[in-house]
């Protein structure tokens, strides 16, 4: 559908500067080449300054999604697994299907604390710990830095931290990478720099990670390449975005409470709901609005929504209250 | 001040220890015979000890053991009401009530099961708010508070003032509960103060989609072949319990709890006299359970045989908890409630539950 009203996938819902998208226009004159390796590296080196890192620490990758896997399958032979549930969707079913050991952590409303002492007492045999800060979809900061070090103070343990929400949140484990060889960061640009169509994912990966890396080489395509070269290289515009996003996520949070709604505090650019109607994300997409149902995969009534622009947001609002009094009405 | 009508089913939650899976009809009296003790008095008075605000209470009880014989040892303001005959019935209830709501009581607590929440219904309708005390064997319904001391919370609510909101009573056919089948059905709602996380979750019906019943079949294979020959299982009741049986060929009561040793079935629809006495006689043993879908109980609800005893008797470390994915991260925590407050608060904490072959979930467990 045209006019469908997309906050189901956490996308940044205004549109990069144009001479990004002018960068990627010129990597599409191209599209009969290969991206050249001195553009590959011109964007490590980019993404290292950006992330306060050295560059030998930065692996690109087409989306996080390929780097969290590669993760699993290389760091799970011999060691369990562990993650909280819910997650990142992707990462949890890649870890279902390959490791030979997974524990999950539940989250429990309305706090969704993870508790130090279970990592520490799971973490008493070789693991490797998967979470991500801020965690999708509760959009709850997990971990702080000082529980950070106690996980990675442990050197059997390996810690992968999906930043994909940090420019929102704030909070970052990156500079932590150098002094601690079994941590690894990942990120990408879909979310905050608005490029999810360019698919640019990389890991900031402790001295641990780095051999099993040494052969994964992404030539990116070239459009996404030169987008991401020209949006890294002059990332002001973000802060804007980031700024506005965060202004929606309190002025929508505010308006669903008042509407009688549980709306939790998030750290990123989307807010986990849960209300009483069980079929409210499919009458929200009846009305043209895509969300992310939780009930298929988590608790039930739970749905998550991304925020979109003042207009998008508003009608979203809008379909919710006239929902909401159709519902009771009904009652 | 607030009238408030308590009224208590002085049989209900028998059967549970003695196997029978419920007191109505006439089965009470077997429960009687087979050693049944009564366990409403110990909810009643676990109820009325933690309600805060006793001094805005003016209460309204039935004569004796649905009521008066609990509350005299409180500082609550009381008036009886009604009179009851020696062996009571659900008709008793139903009349109570209906006196109880003529003196004009603003909330009924009940102390019961299911089969009393039925009767409840029949009576209040949607008149009043109620507050429902789990002490029946069969609690499957949403009214009911997830602990007699969670009732108290809620009607201290009441007392303070808060909304309320629909729960369900269900319909469950005791005949077919005892032959093995769990048939429910929706009986009506009941108005209750609107404290969601005092009230538990309905029973939800066990999915049979084909991923749910590969994942049973894949976490019987691997209890199966990590069991000890040399310990005595304890198997609760439930689907998932079922499937480990079937994966070793041998036979289930489906709602009742089972004994496995060295590969073969020592107990059968065992009661809490017939499990201690196999604990007596086995050195090793473990108690296997899968928490109720939608609610997360895992002892206190349905499986009543699993008495604080036994589970004292097992130790904690012994009890192995086994669910499918999908049910399990569909639950916030997993509960206990079994009517013994140490033996729950020892229960407490986290634990894991075996979702797969290859996969665990750490889980709250909450009293």
């Amino acid at each position: 559908m045209l006019n469908e009203i997309k906050l189901n996938m956490n996308e940044m819902p205004y549109l990069p500067p144009r001479e990004v998208i002018e960068a990627a226009q010129k990597g599409l004159s191209n599209l009969n080449r290969y991206a050249n390796p001195r553009d590959l590296e011109l964007l490590r080196g980019l993404l290292a300054a950006y992330s306060g890192v050295s560059k030998k620490n930065i692996i690109l990758s087409t989306g996080s999604d390929p780097l969290l896997r590669e993760i699993i399958h290389v760091f799970s032979r011999r060691r369990k697994v562990i993650m909280v549930n819910p997650s990142f969707f992707p990462t949890v079913q890649c870890a279902k299907e390959f490791v030979t050991k997974l524990i999950k952590i539940q989250l429990r409303p309305p706090e969704f604390n993870l508790d130090a002492d279970i990592i520490t007492s799971e973490t008493n045999e070789p693991s490797l710990v998967i979470i991500d800060n801020p965690n999708n979809p509760t959009g709850k900061i997990l971990i702080d830095r000082e529980m950070a070090k106690t996980i990675l103070d442990n050197k059997n343990t390996l810690l992968v931290v999906d930043e994909a929400y940090h420019e929102f949140s704030g909070v970052t484990f990156a500079d932590m990478v150098e002094e601690h060889s079994n941590l690894s960061v990942v990120r990408t640009l879909d979310k905050a720099f608005g490029l999810a169509g360019a698919r640019i994912g990389y890991l900031i990966a402790g001295e641990d990670f780095l051999d099993a890396f040494s052969t994964f080489y992404a030539f990116l395509p070239q459009s996404s390449l030169y987008s991401a070269m020209e949006a890294v290289k002059d990332p002001s515009y973000i802060k804007k975005n980031i700024k506005l996003t965060i202004k929606e996520r309190e002025r929508v949070g505010k308006k669903l409470k008042e509407m009688g709604l549980q709306v939790y505090p998030s750290t990123t650019n989307f807010l986990l709901i849960k209300s009483n109607i069980p079929s409210v994300a499919r009458e929200l997409k009846d009305k043209g609005i895509l969300v992310l149902d939780l009930s298929n995969q988590w608790l039930p009534d739970y749905i998550r929504v991304s925020l979109g622009t003042l207009k998008e947001n508003n009608i979203f609002l809008s379909s919710m209250k006239e929902i909401l009094r159709i519902c009771n009405k009904g009652e | 001040m607030k009238k408030i009508g308590l009224i208590v089913n002085p049989i209900a939650g028998m059967g549970g220890s003695v196997g029978l899976k419920g007191t109505d009809g006439g089965i009470y009296k077997k429960a009687l015979k087979l050693g049944a003790k009564t366990v409403t008095p110990k909810r009643t008075k676990e109820l009325l000890s933690y309600i805060k605000n006793r001094n805005e209470i003016n209460l309204v009880v039935a004569p004796g053991k649905m009521g008066e014989a609990y509350v005299r040892e409180f500082n609550i303001a009381f008036k009886l009401i009604g009179q009851v005959p020696e062996e009571t019935s659900a008709e008793d209830t139903r009349r109570i009530i209906g006196e109880m709501l003529n003196g004009g009581i603003e909330l009924l607590v009940f102390v019961g099961g299911d089969g009393t929440a039925r009767d409840v219904y029949d009576a209040v309708g949607s008149k009043i708010p109620v507050v429902a005390v789990p002490s029946g064997v069969k609690v499957f319904s949403s009214v009911f508070a997830v602990s007699a001391r969670a009732a108290a919370e809620i009607v201290d609510a009441f007392i303070e003032g808060t909304n309320l909101t629909e729960e369900e009573v269900l319909d469950i056919d005791e005949n077919a509960f005892r032959d093995n089948r769990l048939a429910s059905k929706l009986y009506g709602y009941l108005m209750v103060p609107n404290v969601k996380k005092l009230l538990q979750a309905g029973k939800e019906a066990s999915s049979m989609g084909k991923s749910s019943v590969d994942s049973k079949g894949e976490i019987a294979r691997y209890i199966v072949e990590n069991m000890d020959k040399e310990t005595l299982c304890l198997l609760g009741p439930g689907t998932t319990l079922k499937a480990i049986t079937d994966d070793m060929g041998l036979p289930k009561t489906l709602l009742g709890v089972d004994a496995v040793y060295n590969n073969r079935l020592v107990g059968k629809d065992l009661n809490e006299k017939g499990i201690l006495r196999l604990l007596k006689k086995y050195k090793s043993k473990k108690i296997i359970v899968t928490p109720i879908g939608g609610n997360g109980f895992i002892f206190g609800r349905g499986s009543k045989q699993f008495t604080p005893e036994v589970i004292r008797l097992v130790g904690r470390g012994n009890i192995i908890i086994v669910g499918a994915y999908g049910k399990v991260s569909k639950l916030d925590c997993l509960r206990v409630d079994t009517g013994d407050f140490e033996i729950d608060k020892l229960l407490s904490g986290h634990i894991k539950v075996i979702v797969g072959k290859k996969e665990e979930m750490v889980m709250e467990v909450r009293c």
